[in-house]
């Protein structure tokens, strides 16, 4: 059986000046579905253009990214993305925003509204389908990025940095909803990677953590976190986790 | 609703009550005028229609060049010094290929006329469109286009959500600076004497030049009110409505804050977006064959990706036949000019380089009374509330009404105030230049002004700055970006203007000043036109237009932006 | 910050939404689960470095979870309630059950929803302003009116369409 998404021997460069610009280097791992896989890194390790090569936004120098055995292609409707600065459409609404996947895969419009509306209703968003972007707070426009990206039933959700511009409360909150949508069986996705600079974020929310160095990311462990959900923070083995990370990359 | 009309009445009573009163006043002076002046709705009418025939024209012609010029990095290289220089050739350059191309097909037929003011008109409008378009569609969020690329919008929907709604803020404002353009070339361009024939469409440009001609001050100032009338209910029920309405569009900054929007007066006649029935029925009208044209093109995108060889190939043809042409094309021009270039100069083109600093100095003279005195307003008008809700609808009526209508009226002024026809046209080719340069400079200079955040300025007064120190230290230095902007769009007016107003035609005299603007119109409207100093004069006035742009504005307006720019 | 233990600060006139006039529902939810997570009790202080947000910012988060019923507070130390384990056991849309019962009992939403009713008709945004401004002034008008759209958003008790500027009630889903 195929893994949900084989990352092998990705490198990335960039040449400029007729010097080349190693940004990730050999980076390899898998995701099954039932993951959530968090990647983490200092600033500027190459993990946001990880995930952009991952999605198929970007191509890899060299090294390949395979999705239930086939390369990715750059619009694949199985994978979905959530962005850090939310990449909301200002003027479109809720429920045209949420649709906007699905419009572009042509499901006919009845059908649109249907699904969209059970994706809002399952990030809590039912009561602001008509509001604009600009009336949400940050939390809200996070979930519509999310709603966004499950109406389209991806089987793997890609987030990057998708809490770094909240506040610490709303962050928080949102992490625990994220944990409850990919724990139902009942709703996409299957399996989510996410990118975060925020370890503590990392070991709270993921399965398995990835940690990359700074420029150029190389993989430096992939760990198998084990503690069972909820996690809490307190506990000795939570940051015990996150020391190890911590030693890892500094 | 209701707001909205009480609004609308109150600005209707304004202005009614001014137009009658001139009315009555012209009908009691000169009935012979009044008359002539019943005709005007009509008149009214053919100016406003060639009007906007010629900004669909621009808007499509803005949208399909600057989403091109954006998209395609290859035509890019091509289509954006070629609209640079677009933008400098002045609209007088136009004319002869507007005369050949379509009154000679036509063989002097009004149809071939009418089509040769709306073409000219057109030249006047677009160039700042599309730049306006390029410029949208290359700052959208790298984001927002990453997503838009991730759930899959292509082609058809990926301009109507993405490329079109991005572009609207700035489609909107160079719209509105394009009719204000247009105004200002309909007027000149609705009669015009070309090899000997004088060439004449029904308007109120006409109408304004011919009373001026006549030196009949009655109908020019009947003329020129109604211009105003319909600049001013155009802009009522249909410029501030659309500013209003995208300002929907406009995007966030990334940390989520709204970008304060300047108050306007006008905020209420929002109530164009509340027609949501024409809205509905036009949108239903277009969906399906909107869906019809993205379901065929991604059929199409299907098929082509099964066969990548033959879609290289198809582009490695493209490229080369797109080669081809444009050096067949590059190289004609070339050959010409060169050719040109080699046959002995006209005696005329002697004068060129004192043409060049003549109309430079007219205009650097005007320039100068401009700031003199755009900056103190400008900043009386940012600082208090008050005074700007009074003054800047007044101010607009003026900015509105395009300088070659008010030509009669200067000239008249200038005969009054000087001694002889000679500095009388020197006075009034200034003032005409000075006309169609301070409106950039105040509105820019305001919207600096007024973008000042309150913090920086509460800080100022808290050590004591006032006067001259406060100017120097805060208010210049805050403006300088806006100042910049201002001036170029400015000096990009004056060089127009110089057509107009360096040859003039008044009470059946001609009023003329040695230059750049002079020169043209010789070349042009000389019994015998002179097709090659044309082409020297055109020359001489892109390079000059393009030298000012690349050496000064550009490189000041770099070390403003990065020195007195208001963020931190 | 006050010292009701008993239910919730809905004593005061039509000026009492304004606590929750800011907030967002996920802050308040994220507050009482980070004082779970430490064991429902803490002081404040400990809370803002627990959280990371200095007093400014969480003051009137925890003056919004304290008049939904959601925490109460004495002596600087801040507690949760039933009420609050109850809500951070439920899933979406119980939550929204429940602060929709407290927010229903709100005076000042009250006159509002009144209002729509007895007018039969969607109100606009002027009319729900002047009549607000009548009561707590024009400045805190525009926030109360903000804060009014935003949880009746969330409730499902109230529809508001930015472009036309109307609000109209609805029901809720169920």
């Amino acid at each position: 059986m195929h893994a949900l998404l084989e990352v092998k021997d990705v490198t990335k460069s960039y040449f400029e000046n007729g010097k080349e610009f190693k940004v990730l280097d050999l980076v390899r791992f898998d995701l099954a579905e039932r993951d959530f896989v968090c990647v983490v890194g200092p600033s500027g390790c190459g993990k946001s253009t990880l995930l952009r090569i991952i999605v198929g936004l970007d191509k890899p120098t060299s090294g390949a990214v395979l999705f239930e055995g086939e390369p990715i292609r750059a619009d694949n409707p199985q994978v979905a993305m959530v962005f850090q600065s939310f990449a909301l459409f200002p003027w479109l609404t809720v429920q045209q925003n949420v649709e906007i996947g699905l419009e572009a895969k042509g499901t006919p419009p009845e059908e649109r509204h249907r699904i969209a509306r059970k994706f809002i209703d399952a990030v809590g968003l039912t009561g602001f389908e008509d509001a604009f972007p600009r009336e949400l707070s940050g939390g809200m426009k996070q979930r519509v990025g999310i709603a966004r990206a499950l109406a389209i039933e991806p089987l793997l959700l890609c987030m990057d940095e998708p809490f770094s511009s909240l506040d610490p409360l709303t962050a928080q909150n949102l992490r625990d909803e994220i944990l409850q949508l990919w724990a139902n069986p009942d709703l996409p996705p299957k399996a989510v990677l996410m990118v975060t600079h925020a370890i503590e974020e990392a070991v709270y929310l993921a399965d398995r953590v990835i940690v990359l160095s700074s420029r150029p990311g190389r993989m430096i462990a992939e760990l198998e976190i084990d503690l069972p959900r909820p996690r809490n923070r307190k506990e000795p083995e939570f940051y015990g986790w996150v020391d190890e990370i911590y030693s890892l990359i500094v | 609703m209701r707001a909205t009309v009480r609004g609308l009445r109150r600005w209707f009573r304004y202005v009614a009550g001014v137009l009658i009163l001139a009315g009555i006043v012209a009908a009691i002076a000169a009935p012979q005028a009044t008359l002539n002046a019943l005709q005007l709705p009509l008149l009214a009418l053919f100016s406003t229609s060639r009007m906007v025939v010629a900004y669909l024209l621009s808007l499509v012609f803005a949208i399909a060049y600057g989403h091109t010029a954006a998209t395609n990095k290859r035509a890019a290289v091509v289509l954006l010094p070629l609209l640079d220089v677009l933008q400098s050739i002045p609209i007088l350059g136009f004319f002869p290929a507007a005369l050949v191309f379509f009154v000679a097909t036509f063989h002097g037929h009004p149809i071939g006329i009418e089509l040769a003011v709306v073409f000219l008109i057109f030249t006047s409008m677009s160039w700042n469109m599309a730049f306006g378009v390029y410029e949208s569609l290359t700052t959208i969020p790298q984001d927002l286009e990453a997503a838009a690329a991730s759930f899959g919008l292509t082609g058809w929907l990926r301009f109507r959500h993405l490329a079109f709604p991005a572009a609207i803020p700035k489609l909107v404002y160079n719209s509105i600076l394009s009719w204000t353009n247009g105004w200002f070339f309909l007027v000149a361009s609705e009669i015009f004497t070309a090899g000997g024939t004088e060439f004449q469409r029904p308007g109120l440009g006409a109408f304004i030049a011919i009373a001026g001609r006549n030196g009949d001050t009655a109908s020019i100032a009947i003329g020129i009110g109604v211009l105003a009338a319909v600049v001013l209910a155009l802009d009522i029920f249909l410029w501030r409505p659309l500013g209003a309405y995208s300002e929907r569009f406009r995007m966030e900054t990334v940390t989520g804050r709204e970008i304060p929007r300047v108050p306007s007066p006008y905020e209420r006649f929002r109530w164009l977006p509340r027609l949501p029935g024409v809205r509905h029925w036009i949108l239903t009208r277009l969906q399906p064959i909107a869906a019809g044209y993205h379901r065929l093109s991604l059929r199409f995108e299907r098929a082509y990706s099964g066969h990548p060889k033959v879609i290289k190939d198809v582009r490695r043809i493209d490229l080369a036949l797109f080669i081809v042409v444009f050096v067949l094309v590059v190289s004609t021009g070339l050959i010409g000019l060169v050719q040109m270039f080699l046959r002995p100069l006209p005696p005329a083109a002697a004068l060129l380089p004192s043409a060049a600093l003549l109309s430079f100095s007219r205009l650097l003279l005007a320039y100068g009374i401009a700031l003199a005195w755009t900056i103190p307003v400008a900043a009386f008008l940012g600082e208090s509330e008050r005074a700007s809700r009074y003054l800047t609808p007044v101010l607009e009526l003026f900015a509105s009404l395009p300088a070659t209508a008010l030509l009669p009226v200067i000239i008249g002024f200038a005969l009054v105030v000087t001694t002889s026809f000679g500095s009388a046209a020197q006075l009034a080719a200034i003032l005409i230049a000075l006309f169609s340069m301070q409106w950039y400079l105040l509105f820019n200079l305001i919207a600096g002004v007024r973008s000042i955040p309150d913090d920086l300025k509460e800080a100022a007064r808290s050590f004591g700055l006032r006067g001259r120190t406060y100017w120097r230290r805060l208010l210049l230095p805050a403006i300088t970006p806006s100042l910049l902007t201002g001036s170029i769009t400015a000096w990009g007016a004056g060089w127009n203007a110089l057509i107009v107003s360096e040859y003039i035609q008044y009470a059946n005299r001609p009023f003329e000043v040695p230059g750049l603007g002079s020169l043209l119109n010789h070349a042009v409207f000389d019994p015998v036109p002179d097709s090659e100093m044309l082409l020297l004069t055109i020359l001489a006035m892109i390079v000059v237009v393009l030298a000012m742009n690349k050496l000064l504005w550009r490189p000041l307006y770099r070390r403003a932006s990065h020195r007195f720019r208001l963020e931190v | 910050m006050s010292n009701s233990g008993e239910g919730v600060g809905r004593t005061g006139g039509v000026t009492d939404f304004h606590p929750i006039a800011k907030v967002s529902v996920g802050q308040i939810l994220g507050l009482v689960e980070a004082i779970d997570e430490v064991g429902g009790l803490a002081d404040v202080a400990t809370i803002s470095q627990e959280v990371d947000m200095d007093l400014d910012r969480l003051g009137p988060i925890l003056g919004a979870a304290e008049f939904l019923g959601l925490v109460t507070v004495e002596d600087g130390d801040v507690r949760i309630t039933d009420l609050s384990r109850k809500l951070l056991h439920a899933n979406v849309r119980e939550r929204k059950a429940i602060v929709r019962d407290i927010i229903d009992d709100v005076p000042v939403f009250h006159l509002i929803t009144d209002m729509a009713r007895k007018a039969g008709r969607p109100l606009s945004r002027q009319e729900i302003l002047e009549a607000l401004s009548a009561r707590v002034g024009s400045h805190q008008a525009e926030d109360l009116f903000k804060a009014l759209v935003y949880w009746g958003r969330y409730v499902e008790l109230v529809r508001y369409d930015s472009q036309s500027e109307l609000l109209t009630l609805r029901t809720p889903s169920k």
